[in-house]
């Protein structure tokens, strides 16, 4: 249009904006990129905006992000967002307390979704066994680490977890819109990995 | 005396001016017309300042081309305008260092007729106050922000107004029991 030719890569474009370089093009994307599929540019806008939520900090959101990136198994992706929210104020142990928080998580998420779908006296009274001492005094605090819990519950689909996460964050004074948003941000994260 | 600008609802005018896409000697102009922009199914964003040469103006417009790519990546043509001839509008990019690179057309409505249609000119000069349009691809105004000569704009606003302009939610998912299927 105009004279002007548009030759933007939105395949690279879209890496360029979580990190990552041409090399980490994948199959996927470059299969999008070929016909110059119109949902890479909706899967980049959906990528800034969610990111830049405005009820999150720069430091929520990747951390939040990091969260998913270690739930799915995307080292490359995590790494990333390391450096992001390493760059926006993020401590080492900070980034540990995520990774923890994600790892339990994924424990209690199998454990408590069984019990939900049972609905078996033996199992809603028996103990659970799981060690979880690192909820007691989180560095990040009371409210981030269940956020992140929620986000981390709401991909791996638990039920019980999502509600009785919700429920806590709300009796903290979480707004429903932060939570609205981190639990977005996790979704549209979880969007970009099953192309990357 | 009463102003009355173009607003939400209207069709956008029809117009033919001329507009500089480039400072490279040979291709700085090029006609632009309406029906152009409104048979390539895009939406458009176009931005009006009073004056070229002026302080406000390269700031706001600079900040529009950081976000060009923001504009493309939704559909959308950006259009920057003022009442300056094409001839002003490019000594204006060559001379200045923050508009040489300008990815958007600068439009000259020398006659002024596309100004005075929409209803944002200033009384006294006949400049266009700083008026910002969206227009969706079937050519209506959906958006309209109308601000003083010497106030400033944010473009991230006006990329959030786009973005929720845009975002039907088309999913199944979102339907409310009661509420009539989705034809789409």
């Amino acid at each position: 249009m105009f004279g002007i030719a548009n030759e933007t890569n939105n395949a690279v474009a879209l890496l360029k904006e979580i990190g990552l370089g041409e090399a980490s093009l994948s199959n996927n994307l470059q299969t999008l990129a070929n016909v110059d599929a119109r949902y890479l540019r909706d899967l980049k806008i959906n990528v800034t905006n969610a990111l830049n939520a405005e009820t999150l900090s720069k430091k929520e959101a990747y951390l939040i992000a990091i969260a998913v990136a270690a739930n799915e198994k995307n080292a490359e992706l995590q790494r990333s967002f390391e450096q992001f929210s390493t760059q926006n104020g993020a401590t080492d142990k900070e980034i540990a307390e995520v990774l923890s928080c994600t790892s339990l998580l994924s424990a209690n998420n199998v454990y408590y979704r069984f019990r939900h779908f049972m609905h078996d006296e033996f199992y809603n009274n028996a103990q659970a066994g799981i060690r979880m001492s690192i909820m007691a005094n989180p560095l990040l605090g009371k409210e981030f680490f269940e956020l992140v819990s929620l986000v981390v519950s709401a991909l791996n689909g638990c039920e019980l977890c999502v509600t009785s996460h919700e429920k806590t964050l709300v009796t903290h004074g979480s707004s429903k819109q932060r939570i609205h948003d981190a639990v977005r941000l996790g979704a549209v994260i979880r969007s970009l990995i099953v192309l990357l | 005396m009463k102003n009355l600008a173009l607003s939400i609802g209207s069709a956008f005018p029809e117009f033919n001016k001329k507009a500089v896409v480039s400072i490279e000697k040979g291709k700085e102009f090029y006609d632009l017309t309406y029906s152009e922009i409104k048979d390539s199914g895009k939406w458009m964003v176009m931005f009006w300042w009073p004056k070229d040469f002026t302080f406000v103006c390269p700031t706001e417009i600079a900040e529009f081309n950081n976000h060009y790519q923001d504009f493309a990546d939704r559909d959308t043509v950006l259009i920057g305008a003022s009442t300056d001839s094409e001839f002003v509008h490019a000594a204006w990019r060559r001379n200045h260092d923050d508009l040489r690179n300008l990815q958007f057309p600068m439009l000259a409505d020398t006659s002024k007729s596309l100004a005075s249609e929409l209803g944002i000119l200033e009384t006294e000069e006949k400049i266009a106050y700083r008026a910002t349009y969206i227009v969706d691809p079937q050519g209506i105004v959906r958006w309209v922000s109308l601000y003083d000569l010497n106030v400033g704009r944010n473009v991230k606003e006006v990329l959030r107004v786009l973005d929720a302009l845009q975002t039907d939610e088309l999913c199944p998912c979102n339907w409310q029991k009661g509420e009539a299927t989705l034809s789409a």
